[in-house]
């Protein structure tokens, strides 16, 4: 079997003569001041000022702020963030499965030329799983206990083909279970989630995910619940699925390592917010965003073994209730702490072009950090 | 599937000869001599030695519970001295009357509770929600004869909707031919659609008298399990796959909420079986619970001793079902065996 790295690197290459659209694409710069509007018509998504809130006694948590976001087909995009720093409410916020006291207040989230953030929830059923489908973090829990494996898998290829005959629905799952690489597919349907170990319930999710062929495939921590070398597998395999699918994919992940491997572009998420995205050459060359820096140095590497213990970021990341004003970061950042603008102003994105190409980042400081000026 | 039930099954056993056992000791233990009471104060020494040799009390205590028990089997129930009949006759008579009022209560149940708390928790439902839990409340704390008593005063009383306590059926109507002596069920196969509405217009009161305190409990409980479930992630798999939110609870939350119901509620049915004694005071139901408090106050042992134990063989019939009824819902139970990749 071809080691991850490989397939990573062969499917680079292809990239690079032209076959599919490499290049980082932050969201297209617009005519003022490099801010971000239209929505990108080429784009197999394209996400524009997307808010999520969740209304609470305590107040207003503002888990999505702001964000926008094209993801072109074949793409892959990273999202990478602390804990609670609202990348699942953006997953689930773009396939509209945000329930009360939650709600999207406001954005377009446009797939195939229509905003689906518009629909009605009978709408979106037709949406979800068809057009964009998602894979759970907890492969334990993703899949219904008291289910057959071949039942749930039908079941997400039934909703959308009513007319399909039950033997055609079932032949197709089996299908669909040999592609994930489980073993005598035809009698593991009858199984319960109970038979399968944990790295074969996070294929049968995959399996799931990709029934109807979807556009985008959200993935969200896909593999962070399973040993190392499960986790490289279920990643070669998704790899492997969605060039075949040719899907283009949100990587929803607190492991950089897992982003350098698999994906062509990167967004930073801090409380809420995309402080940085850029291409994955970018960002792990020369982070543009200090907290995007500070992230890439909490991952351990051998090379700065001399450095001593692993640096930790500072402080907390703010209420989502109670967020301070100015920029959200600016409390830990080691350029805002001291300084005025930061805490009173907002930063709004803007396009930086670095060393590595273009990012579009919400940082007063960008081009001073890129130019050297601002360590 | 198999092991389950014969496992259960062997259980069930053990459990109705322990109850057996306790039926026979209590009634043995009680103060006062049977057939002195059957034959009266005044009758002479060798009446009562007669009749207590003819009910084999003077037999060795091992051959006397091998007598109750095959009598028991064989149906041979005993003689009611009071009511001057066989037991068998009695119970024939009164228990189907129990048994209508205790399975359509239970259907009631049962639907109400699952279907308020589906609909209360699979979409936000702010004020129905509180609106059941308020009922919930309420019906938690309010005693049978009590509920009893109040439905009859508004909905018979008062709106004069449906009928008082006046029975099975109106007097007028007259009781279907007898099949299974349940008769909803007899007025159905007779074609007696008359007859059907009135049974059916008869059993809704006690039923809601009988069934609100468990429904109360129930409701909440399932309520509860539900929003728990709802919070896992496979539910929001399953509307990640394009189902919709009452499909996605219906098929997935429902199912994996339910087994702390289902227990309940088999507890719930066997007491709506064996204690529905004040509602069937109130509303002059022919039933089972009326015949027994009357056989406990006049010491009439022979309806008493069968009674607990058609009660123990009911609970335990009822429990061998919900255990049946657990391993259909939950594979986990049916299907062993480990992760094999």
């Amino acid at each position: 079997m071809r080691s991850l790295a490989d397939i990573t690197r062969a499917r680079r290459r292809a990239g690079s003569e032209g076959t599919t659209p490499q290049a980082p694409t932050p969201a297209a710069p617009g005519a003022e001041g490099g801010a971000i509007d239209q929505p990108d018509a080429q784009a197999a998504l394209s996400v524009r000022n997307l808010s999520t809130e969740f209304r609470t006694p305590t107040g207003v948590v503002h888990a999505v702020r702001n964000v926008s976001f094209d993801l072109r087909p074949t793409e892959r995009l990273g999202v990478v963030g602390e804990s609670g720093s609202g990348k699942s409410a953006l997953a689930l916020s773009i396939l509209g499965l945000i329930d009360p006291p939650g709600q999207v207040a406001g954005g377009e989230i446009v797939l195939g030329g229509r905003d689906i953030a518009r629909l009605s929830d009978r709408q979106m059923c037709a949406v979800r799983g068809k057009e964009i489908a998602l894979v759970l973090q907890d492969p334990m829990s993703a899949l219904d206990p008291v289910k057959t494996i071949g039942s749930q898998i039908i079941e997400a290829i039934a909703v959308h083909e009513p007319d399909m005959r039950r033997s055609a629905a079932r032949r197709r799952a089996a299908e669909l279970l040999r592609e994930v690489d489980i073993s005598q597919a035809e009698r593991r349907l009858d199984d319960y989630p109970h038979q399968y170990s944990g790295g074969m319930r996070q294929r049968v999710a995959i399996a799931i995910a990709i029934a109807n062929n979807p556009r985008v495939l959200i993935a969200d921590e896909p593999t962070t619940a399973l040993d190392v070398t499960t986790q490289a597998q279920v990643l070669t395999l998704l790899d492997r699925l969605v060039e075949e699918y040719r899907a283009a994919v949100i990587l929803i992940t607190h492991n950089l390592g897992i982003v350098s491997e698999f994906c062509d572009s990167v967004a930073v998420m801090y409380a809420g917010r995309f402080v940085e995205t850029s291409g994955c050459d970018h960002i792990f060359l020369r982070p543009t965003h200090p907290y995007s820096e500070a992230l890439l140095k909490c991952v351990p590497n051998p090379e700065r073994l001399a450095e001593g213990p692993l640096p930790a970021i500072t402080g907390f990341p703010p209420d989502l209730s109670r967020l301070p004003s100015g920029c959200s970061f600016a409390p830990r950042c080691p350029i805002g702490r001291e300084r005025e603008r930061c805490h009173e102003e907002t930063p709004e994105p803007h396009s930086v072009d670095g060393p590595a190409g273009a990012a579009v980042v919400e940082c007063h400081f960008a081009e001073e950090r890129v130019g050297g000026a601002l360590a | 599937m198999i092991r389950v039930v014969s496992k259960r099954l062997l259980g069930s056993i053990g459990a109705v000869f322990g109850a057996s056992i306790l039926a026979f000791v209590i009634m043995r233990l009680l103060p006062g001599n049977p057939a002195r009471l059957i034959v009266g104060p005044l009758a002479p020494k060798s009446t009562v030695e007669a009749v207590k040799s003819q009910l084999g009390l003077n037999k060795p205590v091992f051959d006397q519970y091998w007598i109750y028990i095959s009598h028991f089997a064989r149906g041979n129930w005993g003689y009611s001295y009071t009511e001057g009949q066989t037991v068998k006759h009695l119970i024939v008579e009164q228990l189907p009357a129990t048994i209508e009022l205790a399975l359509f209560s239970f259907v009631l149940m049962m639907l109400f509770t699952v279907g308020l708390a589906l609909l209360v928790t699979y979409r936000h439902r702010p004020i129905a929600d509180r609106a059941v839990r308020a009922i919930a409340y309420i019906g938690f704390g309010s005693p049978q004869f009590f509920v009893a008593l109040v439905l009859l005063i508004v909905f018979s009383s008062a709106l004069n909707i449906l009928p008082g306590p006046e029975g099975r059926l109106s007097p007028q109507t007259v009781a279907p031919p007898t099949v299974t002596h349940l008769y909803t069920i007899d007025a159905l196969l007779a074609g007696q659609l008359g007859t059907f509405w009135d049974a059916i217009k008869h059993l809704i009161l006690p039923s809601i008298a009988l069934g609100l305190t468990s429904f109360s409990f129930l409701v909440r409980l399932l309520r509860a399990n539900l929003l728990e479930i709802s919070r896992e992630p496979f539910i929001t798999v399953a509307r990640g796959k394009g189902l919709s939110r009452w499909t996605a609870f219906r098929r997935h939350a429902l199912p994996n909420s339910f087994l702390p119901t289902l227990t309940s509620s088999g507890l719930a049915l066997g007491e709506f079986l064996a204690g529905s004694v004040l509602v069937e005071q109130v509303f002059n139901w022919p039933g089972v619970g009326s015949l027994v408090l009357d056989a406990i106050l006049k010491q009439d042992f022979a309806v008493v001793q069968t009674f607990i134990l058609l009660a123990a063989v009911m609970f335990v019939v009822i429990n061998l079902v919900v255990d049946i009824l657990y391993a259909v819902i939950d594979p986990r139970i049916r299907v062993g065996g480990a992760a094999t990749a």
